[in-house]
């Protein structure tokens, strides 16, 4: 069951990101240009949406937090700076 | 239901909208599963598998034994599905593009600066993906596990990996675009 709620979700993943148009390399990389924002509105959509939607159901005890990914600063960082390069060259 | 359509049909929507959409994914990761959505996790789950099989002894470690356990995860079926997600909202939009000639290199700003050759193109995203991986794993997720699922928990680690993320990648699109940016 768990698996089909998977496959589902995952679905719906792949469909917003291809109509974002983020599954394109010209989207990726023109946002580190500055010529195209769509990955910021994006994530930052996103990430409004879902904060508000998982804090008011936790404030209602419907849902826990899942296991939280953890924080090294040093770990974080110089992943994200990694991270970075391979995005840029590759558009991924 | 015309309406539906019409929207259906479109290349790209706002970001807006397709962003409200991933939100209501990651709400109802949390809320069915418990879990939280990422692509890299499941390649590594995936590898695991594979090096298990292949080289034991050597993927015999603290990594792939607690950390990135593998198997057929949660992960690995999302990836599926994010998979053959993409490939339905381009079907939708009729720029599917599944065994037409250029469909391994259509864009054309890449052309431009790169040049057509495809094997350039798959060369690039092979070391480059190489990059993606490791970097996702030293971080602990990647632009959907960390920066997203991470960041609508607020967790710290999300925006640190996001403010990384923005420095050398801007840094490295000014390397390759110069005085073309």
């Amino acid at each position: 069951m768990n698996y089909v709620i998977a496959l589902f979700l995952g679905l719906f993943f792949g469909f917003s990101l291809n109509k974002a148009g983020l599954t394109k390399y010209n989207k990726i990389v023109n946002q580190f240009r500055f010529t195209d924002m769509a990955v910021l509105k994006f994530m930052m959509t996103a990430l409004v949406v879902a904060m508000i939607g998982l804090y008011g159901l936790r404030g209602l005890g419907l849902i826990k937090f899942p296991t939280v990914p953890a924080t090294y600063i040093v770990g974080n960082l110089a992943g994200g700076l990694l991270f970075g390069v391979g995005m840029a060259l590759t558009g991924y | 239901m015309g309406w539906l359509k019409k929207q259906l049909s479109k290349e790209l929507w706002s970001p807006y909208v397709a962003g409200i959409l991933l939100g209501f994914v990651g709400i109802l990761a949390v809320l069915l599963s418990n879990a939280l959505l990422g692509a890299s996790g499941a390649f590594e789950n995936l590898a695991g598998m594979i090096g298990k099989a292949i080289a034991p002894n050597a993927f015999d470690n603290l990594y792939f034994n607690f950390v990135m356990p593998p198997g057929i995860t949660w992960g690995v079926v999302l990836l599926v599905g994010i998979f053959f997600g993409g490939m339905v909202g381009a079907a939708t939009s009729r720029t599917l593009k599944w065994g037409k000639k250029d469909a391994s290199n259509s864009d054309r700003q890449w052309k431009r600066i790169f040049g057509p050759q495809t094997w350039k193109r798959w060369a690039l995203g092979f070391v480059g993906a190489i990059l993606l991986e490791y970097a996702a794993g030293i971080a602990g997720g990647c632009t959907s596990g960390l920066a997203i699922s991470g960041g609508m928990l607020l967790v710290p680690a999300a925006f640190l990996f996001i403010a990384g993320m923005f420095a050398s990648g801007i840094i490295t699109a000014l390397i390759i675009y110069r005085n073309r940016y």
